[in-house]
């Protein structure tokens, strides 16, 4: 519980990261590139957040987004990762948040196929009689996939097209002795579901379901002696919990229950200053996914030089904000 | 979202320098990954159903198992091709829509996946039907017989992926609607011959990493699945009782197991229908159990979570199955002092383990609320002892104990000890 071994932080290397997110859409002469063409569009959005939060949102083109937005759209509405691969609740949920990072709705309307037919994908995925959702026509259900349309709805403004009661009734049903919540009932508590069942509830204004007294406690119990947030109990501390994690604390309002200089030491040595990116532990292979849940905890932790995120939606605030009008 | 593929996770960073030659071996990689996925595309569009489309899919799911879009071809390539097609009249689905797993109300794209399955392929693996003699009952089992086949190789497929790759979503989704599959077509013995086989996987990517929690869930499921009508079941509550203890033995910091033990007991006393004794017997046990793995290990988390659990049965026992329901106040009152006194003896070996003093402050006031009443004068100074306690081992929840200390109206005697 000393922090003797803890090694002195570089400060955040902004302009690396910036050139590491810009660099990841020209990396075709690497194997990598095209095994991960399924996660393109979630990639996108991961990258165009990040860059967001950096203050450059002008450095990846925003005509050239849109249009590669566009180009993944189905029939049915939903979006697949990329063009030629199938609808997704996950890639479907990656067009809204990128459609609306980019105030890009009027586009969608006129070039693509029109929100409706977006909120008609995803209201099609309600399990009528079990409130949950599915991911795709396959079936597959998971928390994730009820926290997703409630994000993708709520943007659009459509929520009103699925049965948030039964969906409400189904994550309570997810909770533990704990305070936390699983992937589906009788699941043990890990951060991430925490996230997405506490972000749903909070999205359908039902927080009162919440137990925040014994949440709150398990999340501050998330810290790590190194400064860094596991997942859950007895595993290792990893930067996109410290996503999953504060962001849960934030919501219920408990940002104070961990040290948080010592969280923010512990991304920052996640850093690769150099090349840019962030990892999920010091001195790990970065990813684009690891560089936004480092930037989206350096962000809700205060850190200068960095824009506010909205710890619901994962967007930057102002773009919540413009969205739904508040 | 929470985790999936393409995060790079516990990958040491090195410096990335290839050599001229192995550019080039990439490059070469890169085409011939790329020609395959081409090709593929190009038949699955053009709905050429056939079993060397089928070869094709194989082989780019080896190489790539997070590609979602050719696992579902391979589904559409199953239900259009290989698999046998439901025949008119006959009703060999027993699944209930609604109880199936994969039967989502209303699929988005029914209607292109409609489309595809009227391109009648060819279909191998069974000889052509309506040879003289064969009744409409011996197709149908000929049907059967192919189809476990198709589907049992489906399941071996997909065994060396999930080796290699125990996290990916995909795999274990494309998994469970083959396993679907086997409950809508074949005979329920057969079915559940196959689900039981099922478990036996389950327990072995739970023994190469014991808190695999997509692992975990799916035993839950396959267990919930054996357990149905639909093939026969009935509870196996006592087994997967078992189950939690052989893990728990082997490695008494396995949170899942402890998890998993907390959400069976209730429904394994049911189904004992055990009395007040033997409840009270069984809290006794569980109790004795956790007592003796926290002497070893004070710092365990997960012991303290189950810990936690056992005592909220005590202590919050509205509304939900608990585990002794008929206990009086009284009983309450002297398991919880029993289980305070105890941990104060831990503090004998352990004085610096913080979740030791986080319980002893936590059980105090639990009992302070089942004896509806404050803290006595004599409590409030222990209780100050050990927050001040946490706060020394403690300073990174320092947050939490400001908050403890304000809700529990310990202000004044925390500072009383400061001076
Ligand atoms: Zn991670």
């Amino acid at each position: 519980m000393t922090d003797q071994n803890v090694a002195e932080e570089p400060p955040l290397a902004i302009s690396a990261h910036v050139q590491y997110i810009q660099r990841l859409d020209k990396r075709r002469d690497e194997y990598e590139y095209w095994l991960t063409e399924h996660l393109r569009l979630n990639g996108l959005y991961w990258g165009l957040t990040a860059l967001h939060l950096l203050g450059h949102p002008e450095a990846i083109p925003r005509a050239d987004t849109i249009d590669f937005v566009l180009s993944c759209q189905h029939e049915n509405g939903g979006f697949g990762a990329a063009p030629g691969h199938d609808a997704h609740m996950l890639s479907t949920v990656s067009a809204v948040q990128i459609l609306a990072l980019l105030d890009a709705f009027d586009d969608l309307e006129k070039r693509g196929l029109g929100k409706a037919r977006v909120g008609e994908y995803i209201a099609n995925l309600q399990n009528k009689s079990s409130g949950t959702f599915a991911g795709d026509e396959w079936g597959e259900q998971d928390t994730r996939f009820l926290y997703g349309a409630f994000n993708a709805l709520s943007l659009l403004g459509l929520l009103e097209l699925v049965d948030v009661d039964k969906a409400v009734e189904h994550i309570t049903q997810c909770a533990n002795f704990d305070g936390g919540y699983g992937v589906s009932p009788g699941a043990e508590s890990h951060a991430g579901q925490i996230f997405t069942c506490l972000a749903a509830l909070t999205i359908a204004g039902k927080q009162e379901y919440v137990n925040k007294a014994r949440l709150g406690r398990w999340l501050s119990e998330r810290q790590v002696a190194g400064g860094g947030l596991n997942g859950r109990p007895e595993k290792k501390e990893d930067v996109c919990y410290s996503w999953w994690v504060l962001s849960s604390l934030q919501m219920i309002g408990k940002t104070n229950y961990i040290d948080k200089d010592k969280l923010v030491g512990f991304i920052l040595r996640c850093q690769d200053t150099e090349t840019g990116g962030i990892s999920d532990r010091p001195g790990d292979v970065v990813d684009v996914w690891h560089t936004l849940f480092g930037l989206t905890g350096l962000s809700l932790l205060d850190y200068p030089g960095l824009e506010p995120v909205d710890e619901v939606y994962c967007l930057p605030k102002s773009t919540v904000d413009r969205v739904l009008g508040r | 979202m929470a985790d999936q593929g393409g995060s790079q996770h516990g990958i040491a960073r090195t410096s990335r320098v290839r050599t001229e030659e192995q550019k080039q071996l990439e490059q070469e990689k890169i085409r011939k990954y790329r020609e395959l996925e081409e090709q593929v595309r190009s038949h699955v569009s053009q709905n050429h159903y056939t079993p060397e489309v089928f070869q094709l899919t194989s082989r780019l799911l080896k190489l790539n198992p997070e590609y979602y879009t050719i696992w579902n071809a391979r589904r559409r390539l199953l239900i259009s091709g290989l698999l046998s097609k439901p025949s008119a009249g006959s009703s060999p689905s027993r699944a209930s829509p609604s109880s199936s797993p994969s039967a989502t109300t209303t699929t988005p794209s029914a209607a292109s996946s409609s489309s595809l399955s009227t391109a009648t392929p060819p279909r191998p693996a069974s000889p052509t039907a309506g040879t003289s003699g064969t009744t409409a009952e011996a197709d149908e089992a000929k049907d059967q017989e192919s189809d476990r086949d198709v589907l049992k190789s489906e399941l071996n497929f997909t065994i060396p992926l999930l080796l290699d790759s125990p996290k990916c979503y995909w795999i274990w989704s494309y998994r469970l609607w083959v396993l679907n599959q086997a409950i809508e077509r074949l005979p329920t013995a057969v079915a559940r011959r196959i689900w039981e086989e099922e478990l036996g996987l389950a327990s072995k990517m739970l023994s190469k990493d014991q808190r695999n929690f997509h692992a975990w869930g799916y035993r839950r499921h396959v267990v919930t699945q054996l357990e149905s009508a639909e093939l026969d079941g009935s509870s196996m509550a006592e087994a997967e009782f078992e189950y939690t203890d052989k893990m728990i033995r082997k490695d008494l910091s396995n949170f899942s197991a402890w998890h998993s033990r907390s959400k069976i007991i209730p429904r394994l006393l049911d189904e004992r229908k055990a009395d007040d004794a033997a409840r009270r017997a069984f809290l006794d046990k569980e109790l004795g159990l956790i007592r003796d793995a926290l002497n070893v290990g004070p710092e365990d988390q997960s012991l303290w979570y189950y810990h936690r659990y056992l005592m909220l049965n005590l202590v919050n026992f509205v509304g939900h199955p608990t585990i002794a329901p008929a206990f009086t106040q009284e009983d309450r009152v002297t398991y919880v002092i029993r289980e305070i006194e105890d941990i104060r003896e831990l503090l004998e070996d352990y004085d610096d383990v913080q979740l030791i003093y986080e319980a002893l402050f936590d059980y105090t006031l639990h009992l302070c609320q089942l004896e509806e009443r404050q803290p006595d004068p004599e409590e409030r100074v222990e209780l100050a002892g050990w927050l001040k306690k946490l706060m020394v081992l403690d300073p990174m929840r320092s947050g939490r104990w400001a908050d403890l200390e304000r809700d529990t109206g310990l202000v004044a005697e925390v500072a009383a000890l400061e001076r």
